[in-house]
């Protein structure tokens, strides 16, 4: 990194002092500063929309706008006959949508899993840090509570939280039992990290690839079992009964090139973020899956949203080599010791600071000229590994971080030695569907769980909070929706007919990839193919014209 | 920013030197050409091999890793999962032997190690297998993305990263079971009665402290 030299000099000159004399955590009138001035949430790049279930209350980015009031790629002469009967219907691979199927096995019902990519290819399998439960001897799920609603700014839904603290130590059960290795200390016990915003060390971890060994665990776990799994059948609308009730899924098969209807008497939908909407062009942490499909499909249907004026920027993504840009550098380098440091080597803010405030604070240093420019011109600040060897002993880094290591010697960049360059990305979406304590929607049949759901986190998620939400939601709506098994209803499209009265965008969501990836589904070739059958919904809609499903 | 031109199944295109193979994929709009799952290097969906012109030795690489360089040709090389197998606690180098027969037709020739996007010494480890010694095994296999190529290139099928997801699940079932605190259900209540107060300010204030205090 010869371009850098100089204030890399700078860097390991103040670090001696910087180690000693760290800076202070922002103060509560520092802290809104920030946010109101700098991070992306408070920018006013957002609007209401003006069709569907929140038509004129609460705001969306612009880019989630647009999709909310598109029109679907379905053809209106789309069959209605089911190809597929099922029990329950699952739709996302990642650990959500895994976490339910183990939990409706043994049960008697048929389970089908349908997802657009593979099975646990999912922002799960890309979690580095860790997963929170209380399990510290001065721990409890209280003072987990606690830290989560301060650090949610008061905005979490309180029922929800309180089952996700107390759910913690049972799901770190149930995950050992499964297989799962976290990583101990050298008595055998959990070794707990903090987090920022964590008032204990709760976070366990498996190395830097926490989210890995868990989707990996439950993955095989999912195969062993008596799950339908439909690997590339992405989900593109849902079913209801004509009378409010969904009652099952058109999934589009990416290998055939087919659609194909699925009758379930419950879905649930496990979907995940939309970070690959890239949000005011900012770099993502996430997965090419993650377009906000499921947000989509249930407000169709009518289920409201919540927060989704609300998404978190992950302070440290990577911001050089261009490459690994927007990928993610977990939050527990922040915890062990790396510093936040500006081009001048000053420790500007202390990084154990809450996201969404760190966040900002980067950017400030950027937009005031503090930042580090880089050859392809995108500006970063310093995060300092080197100082975690110094703090905890040389090798630590590459012991609890491989992961981190094995991405930056590709470009012969050594953490170990080097400082690395970060940038906040896109990571995680605060808001979504809102549910029950049940993980029901407002929508009879349809559940959901994991990040698709909003309102749990309130307008700031912790740390490891993200894989514990997916493990306790994706079970408990799995047992809810057993619990309240509806009968088996028709297939009909009455609330997509209704939808389609709006006055809607002449462009097509879900989106299912990222626009960069320019990848689209091409449901409109399929016309042709499929049973032209009137269905009883589509006599209801009269008059209404399908747009041209050729269209560009 | 340079130019350069690569294959991919041996159709030309131009890419920008800096960027790995997806993202010159995404813009010369072939992303279908190779799948793709997570593009952060922990799925394993985007296997590929790469060869160079110039007969400098290629390899397999994950296309979201992989930065484009000058004359590379790229094929996709998908990796269809293998079936799963159930772990056993208290598993052996026997019971390993008898789920996964083919354990010890290994070669040495070290193909797997080679294929490895991870860097994991694979068919060392192979070696640990045969001898039982799953400790190591399970580090080793810390870092497996399970893409499947160390059981695509191996010739007397050998499964190495089955066997290492199969040595890690067993060892996790020889875990002890997670003992969870009971609490006095009294003062836990009395703490949610005081957390959970309605009046959303007052709440906040209020977790603020317990977060100080830790208790009541």
């Amino acid at each position: 990194m010869e371009w850098a030299k100089e204030s890399l000099e700078k860097v390991e000159r103040s670090r001696e002092t910087r180690l000693h004399q760290p800076a202070p955590l922002p103060n509560e009138k520092e802290s809104e500063n920030i946010l109101k001035n700098f991070h992306p949430d408070y920018l006013g790049k957002e609007r209401t929309v003006g069709v569907g279930p929140n038509a004129g209350d609460q705001k969306f980015p612009l880019e989630l706008a647009d999709l909310l009031e598109a029109d679907s790629p379905l053809p209106a002469s789309h069959s209605t006959e089911p190809d597929i009967e099922t029990d329950v219907l699952i739709i996302g691979g990642g650990g959500a949508g895994a976490a339910a199927a183990l939990s409706l096995e043994g049960l008697g019902l048929k389970t089908h899993l349908a997802t657009k990519l593979r099975l646990g290819d999912s922002n799960t399998v890309m979690a580095e840090g860790g997963i929170q439960a209380a399990l510290a001897e001065n721990d409890t799920p209280r003072k987990h509570f606690a830290d989560a609603l301060v650090g949610g700014h008061g905005e979490n839904k309180t029922d929800l939280l309180r089952i996700l603290c107390e759910s913690g130590p049972e799901v770190i059960q149930w995950l050992s039992k499964l297989g799962c290795l976290f990583d101990r200390n050298s008595d055998g016990t959990f070794r707990l990290r903090g987090g920022g915003g964590t008032s204990v060390p709760r976070v366990l971890a498996c190395r830097d690839y926490t989210g890995l060994e868990i989707m990996r665990v439950l993955k095989d776990a999912v195969r062993l079992s008596s799950t339908n799994i439909l690997e590339e059948h992405a989900a593109v609308e849902l079913f209801d009964d004509g009378n409010s009730t969904v009652t099952g899924a058109v999934l589009y098969d990416r290998k055939k090139g087919s659609l194909v209807n699925v009758s379930a008497r419950a879905v649930i939908l496990a979907t995940g973020g939309s970070g690959q909407l890239r949000l005011q062009d900012f770099p993502t942490s996430n997965h090419v899956g993650a377009t906000g499909d499921g947000l989509v499909l249930a407000y169709r249907q009518g289920c409201r949203l919540k927060f989704l004026d609300s998404y978190q920027y992950h302070p440290s993504g990577a911001c050089y080599p261009e490459a690994l840009a927007g990928q993610l550098v977990t939050e527990a380098i922040r915890s062990v010791g790396a510093q936040v440091v500006n081009a001048e080597g000053v420790h500007f803010i202390n990084e154990m600071a809450y996201r969404d405030v760190l966040a900002g604070a980067i950017i400030k240093e950027t937009r005031e000229g503090r930042g580090v420019t880089t050859p392809n011109g995108k500006m970063g600040v310093w995060l300092d590994t080197p100082m975690i060897d110094m703090q905890k002993g040389e090798g630590t880094l590459a012991k609890q971080f491989p992961g981190l290591i094995h991405r930056f010697e590709r470009y012969r960049i050594d953490p170990v030695k080097t400082p690395i360059l970060i940038y906040p990305t896109l990571h995680y979406q605060n808001g979504g569907v809102s549910v029950d304590a049940q993980c029901r929607t407002e929508v009879n049949g349809l559940w959901a769980c994991g990040e698709v759901t909003g309102g749990l986190h309130g307008k700031n998620r912790l740390m490891g909070n993200s894989l514990l939400d997916i493990l306790v939601f994706g079970r408990r709506a799995a047992q809810s929706a057993k619990d309240h098994l509806p009968e088996r209803g028709p297939l009909t499209l009455t609330n997509l007919n209704q939808f389609r009265k709006n006055q809607l965008k002449p462009k097509y969501s879900p989106v299912f990839f990222p626009e960069a990836s320019k990848m689209k589904l091409e449901l409109g070739a399929l016309e042709s193919e499929v049973k032209i059958t009137e269905s009883p919904s589509s006599e209801q809609t009269g008059s209404f014209e399908p747009p041209d499903p050729f269209a560009r | 920013m340079k130019k350069i031109e690569i294959k991919i199944s041996g159709k030309p295109i131009t890419a920008r030197a800096g960027e790995t193979i997806v993202q010159a994929l995404w813009s010369a709009e072939m992303a279908e050409s190779v799948q793709t799952g997570c593009a952060g290097g922990v799925c394993g969906a985007c296997t590929v091999t790469v060869r160079y012109a110039d007969g400098k030795p290629g390899g397999t690489e994950l296309a979201c890793m992989k930065p484009v360089e000058e004359g590379m040709e790229v094929f996709p090389c998908p990796v269809e999962s293998d079936k799963a197998v159930e772990p056993v606690a208290n598993a052996d180098a026997l019971t390993l032997q008898s789920v996964f027969p083919t354990v010890n037709r290994c070669t040495k020739c070290g193909s797997c190690t080679t294929a490895c996007p991870m860097s994991i010494p694979v068919m060392d480890s192979v070696m640990r297998m045969q001898q039982g010694n799953f400790n190591e095994v399970a580090e080793d296999f810390t870092t497996c993305i399970h893409c499947g190529l160390c059981r695509f290139v191996c010739e007397d099928k050998v499964k190495p990263h089955n066997m290492g997801l199969w040595i890690r699940r067993s060892l996790g079932k020889n875990q002890d079971e997670l003992k969870i605190t009971i609490e006095d259900s009294n003062q836990v209540e009395k703490e949610w009665q005081y957390l959970l107060i309605d009046e959303k300010q007052e709440r906040f204030q209020r977790a603020k402290k317990f977060r100080e205090s830790g208790s009541l």
